[in-house]
């Protein structure tokens, strides 16, 4: 019965899971859990989370979806409407415990060795991320993880939107300069494992 | 344009999800903790419920609305009772009914019950 059950809900969309949810199948969001849990873990991940923080955030952003659910109108993609939930609830955690002003000076230290081009080693993105500075890492990861524009990344860092432009400029040119070509390291380290 | 093309490739890198071997672990800790706030809540709606149905009928005793109740009933019943027996004079649902006081009970009895699962749906919806 359950594994029936398991089967029929694997096999319905997103926006059918979702509808499922907010009518309180609480399975029908299991599933949606299931599918997308790694993917606002990773982004939170690539914000710079510490990964046990990120994965409690990421079950918080799971829990906050669930509570607003109804909010979800299949629009556009579940995965994106719950990372940009997680990309907040995880920014406020910084605002909360003051950590964000901390980040945005480490940023203008960590501009100072900004151009430094790396061509050598070339590398995925995970590991271009660690190459940022603390707040270009979160403002790229914001505008292109979490699908926020710059006017709401602006808001969410509290932060002046010239300043947020000036760290996904930034972010952007270290990321070009150290990333692998399209199709080829990166799609061999996945064929790696 | 090779600047478009870079954020396009970008935005497609951040799509792709890492895999992590606990993604099972993670999914099932989430449905525990919906499943734990489902019950608290349920919990509290029902506590939540009782208090309000017993202040309901504390409040109802308190302010003489029985006996209130009571003399309007008297009166209503008295209307009541004339206009069935000018409209219908062979029914004869009025005298199954209890007479005087504990009609007055009985209805602030479904009264504070209907005002408990009200509250009750009130609460479940915020």
């Amino acid at each position: 019965m359950s594994g029936a059950n398991t089967t029929r809900l694997a096999n319905l969309h997103d926006v059918e899971l979702a509808a499922l949810a907010a009518a309180g199948d609480r399975a029908a969001f299991g599933e949606l859990v299931r599918r997308h849990g790694s993917a606002v873990r990773g982004l939170l991940r690539r914000m710079g989370s510490p990964p046990a923080e990120a994965d409690d955030v990421a079950q918080d952003a799971f829990l906050t979806a669930f509570e607003r659910i109804r909010e979800f109108r299949g629009e556009g993609a579940f995965a994106a409407w719950v990372k940009k939930i997680a990309a907040r609830l995880y920014l406020r955690r910084l605002q909360r415990e003051r950590r964000l002003a901390g980040l945005a000076q480490e940023a203008e230290d960590a501009a100072i060795d900004a151009h430094q081009p790396d061509a050598a080693g070339r590398i995925d993105l995970d590991e271009g991320l660690k190459s940022l500075g603390a707040a270009e890492r979160l403002c790229v990861s914001m505008c292109y993880g979490a699908g926020l524009s710059h006017a709401e990344t602006a808001e969410a860092l509290n932060l002046p939107l010239g300043t947020v432009k000036s760290h996904v400029k930034r972010g952007l040119e270290k990321l070009r300069t150290r990333l692998a070509p399209a199709g080829a390291a990166l799609e061999g380290k996945q064929g790696n494992g | 344009m090779a600047e478009l093309e870079f954020e396009r490739r970008l935005e497609r890198l951040f799509g792709d999800a890492p895999a992590f071997s606990d993604e099972k672990a993670f999914a099932m800790a989430v449905e525990r903790k919906l499943a734990r706030g489902w019950t608290l809540r349920r919990m509290l709606i029902g506590a939540a419920g009782l208090v309000g149905g017993v202040v309901g009928a504390s409040q109802l005793i308190l302010s003489n609305f029985v006996g209130q109740v009571e003399a309007a009933s008297e009166g209503s019943s008295r209307v009541l009772r004339a206009g069935v027996a000018e409209w219908a004079p062979r029914v004869e649902l009025l005298s199954a009914l209890p007479d005087g006081s504990s009609v007055v009970w009985i209805a602030s009895g479904l009264a504070v019950l209907a005002m408990g699962f009200v509250l009750t749906r009130v609460i479940e919806e915020f």
